[in-house]
């Protein structure tokens, strides 16, 4: 898994590529959990490079978003493809979350 | 052309070949798998006198190997012989390695070699390459070096002994491409490989070596379509299937997954049936794993995926002998937010992934069958 970011006016973009199984999902909670420690409170997670997804990875996500919730954060997804778009769709995923086709429109919805 | 009668081969006290007979026609592209140590190299040396075969006879072109009277250096030069391990003179270039028989058995005109050299050169596009040692060249390159240097001799028999599997992967094709059009030109050959589903798409017939001999042969659609013996079956079952053992709750996820993205490359599965196997195995072990078994157990997970020709569909065989739980009969997962209970979730997909799932307890064996 690969995990860069770029820093909008209204969120951190994070963009993550690769595998998020259980051996990575972990990698990609700590990241997101760093920058919350710094202070971010609004990330847009593009996923458009994003191979794989398992449950292991959705949890992660779901802590996320639960440590966001308590600070009044937000995190919003762009850029779902094949599997990854699926399984998000199979599990509810895309209920919970906002999800948007690209970065751009991510960031208008913060 | 080659007419095997009752031929045996020994090594001491071990009988290798027994009884073995095959005749072998003019043109025809012969195929010979089995398993390790059954006799398939000893074979091709046996055929081409490399070896000594101790009962039976092998006639090429009705001349009597074995027969005193007859000149084995005259029978051999009808034989080409390529290697696992290529086999060329690392002190000679790859033009001498080319044209040393062709001077030195055939007294051909040096002049003439080396214009029957260059022509075959050109064949397998490595012409540039006539200058270079065996060192200086891939293996690939190699590789079709050897199957020149056997061809250049004109043999009515090419004999190829496992010539790809001393290859990277990156490597098969090019050899494979050019044993495939040797083929296509009407050589003779026999061909050990391990390459199934080349042997499939280029031999006229296939043999299945096993138990000392020739255990069942037939056209490629026989054998590895329906073949008929429990050997033959049970070999080409396992050939279709991937298997995986998990022994420890920190299973070495990342190696798994890369032995099945193999495994599909193999097959040529598309990409959404890879991910959903992928998923299901994932989400199946640590269920187990977490669920199944203490923390100071020590697992037995074992996992076959198997590839079905025919319905081109994925099925997962997992058995295990941990407490026998079936979670797929009360699945809990809503997604409702962030405080979900994602306790099943993973199951959940596996449902949602599957097109059939299957559970019994058995002899103190969970066994799970998930059709993708
Ligand atoms: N020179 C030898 N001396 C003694 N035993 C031998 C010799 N060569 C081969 N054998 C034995 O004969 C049997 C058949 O060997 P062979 O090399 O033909 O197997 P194979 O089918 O080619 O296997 P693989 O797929 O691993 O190449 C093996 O049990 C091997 O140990
Ligand atoms: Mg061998």
């Amino acid at each position: 898994m690969n995990i860069s970011t770029k820093k909008e006016s209204t969120a951190l973009v994070v963009t993550v590529s690769g595998r998020m199984d259980a051996v990575t999902a972990p990698e990609f909670e700590k990241s997101i959990s760093d920058f919350i420690t710094q202070g971010e409170k609004a990330f847009v997670v593009n996923l458009s490079g994003l191979e794989y997804i398992s449950s292991a990875g959705l949890r992660s996500i779901l802590a996320c978003a639960k440590r966001l919730k308590e600070q009044s954060g937000k995190l919003i997804f762009s850029g779902l493809q094949g599997h990854v778009k699926e399984v998000f769709s199979i599990s509810g995923f895309n209920g919970i979350f906002k999800i948007y086709e690209s970065d751009a429109e991510g960031l208008k919805g913060v | 052309m080659i007419k095997v009668r009752n031929l045996s081969k020994r090594f001491g006290d071990s009988e290798v070949l027994r009884d073995v007979n095959i005749d072998i026609n003019k043109g025809e592209c012969i195929a010979i798998i089995g398993p390790s140590g059954a006799g398939k190299s000893v074979f091709l040396y046996c055929l081409n006198a490399l070896q000594p075969h101790n009962g039976g006879n092998i006639l090429i072109n009705g001349t009597d190997i074995a027969d005193k009277k007859t000149d084995i250096n005259k029978v051999r030069e009808k034989m080409g012989m390529v290697y696992q391990n290529f086999n060329l003179f690392s002190h000679l270039n790859v033009l001498e390695n080319i044209i040393l028989a062709l001077v030195n058995v055939k007294k051909m005109p040096r002049a003439a070699a080396i214009e029957k050299a260059d022509k075959l050169l050109e064949m397998v596009s490595l012409i540039d390459k006539r200058e270079s040692y065996p060192d200086e060249l891939s293996g690939g390159q190699k590789q079709r070096i050897a199957i020149v240097r056997a061809i250049a001799m004109d043999p009515e028999i090419v004999l190829l002994d496992e010539p790809t599997s001393a290859l990277d992967p990156t490597m098969v094709g090019e050899v494979l491409a050019v044993i495939r059009d040797l083929a296509k030109q009407g050589f003779t050959m026999i061909i050990v490989t391990h390459e199934m589903n080349f042997a499939r798409e280029i031999a006229h017939r296939v043999l299945f070596m096993d138990e000392q001999g020739i255990y069942e042969s037939g056209t490629p659609d026989e054998i590895f379509a329906s073949p008929k013996k429990p050997r033959t079956i049970a070999f080409i079952k396992k050939l279709k299937t991937f298997n995986y053992n998990v022994k420890s709750f920190n299973f070495d996820l990342i190696a798994m997954c890369a032995r099945l993205e193999l495994f599909c490359d193999k097959y040529n599965i598309e990409r959404k049936t890879v991910n959903d196997t992928n998923l299901a195995l994932e989400e199946m072990i640590t269920y187990i794993l977490h669920h199944c078994y203490k923390r100071l157990q020590t697992p037995n997970i074992d996992i076959i995926v198997e590839y079905g020709d025919i319905d081109k569909k994925i099925a997962i065989e997992i058995v295990h002998n941990g407490k026998p739980v079936n979670p797929f009969e009360n699945i809990v997962f809503m997604a409702d937010g962030e405080g979900s209970d994602t306790e099943d979730l993973g199951i959940f997909m596996v449902k949602k992934v599957a097109s059939d799932i299957n559970y019994k307890n058995e002899d103190g064996l969970s066994k799970f069958r998930i059709k993708i």
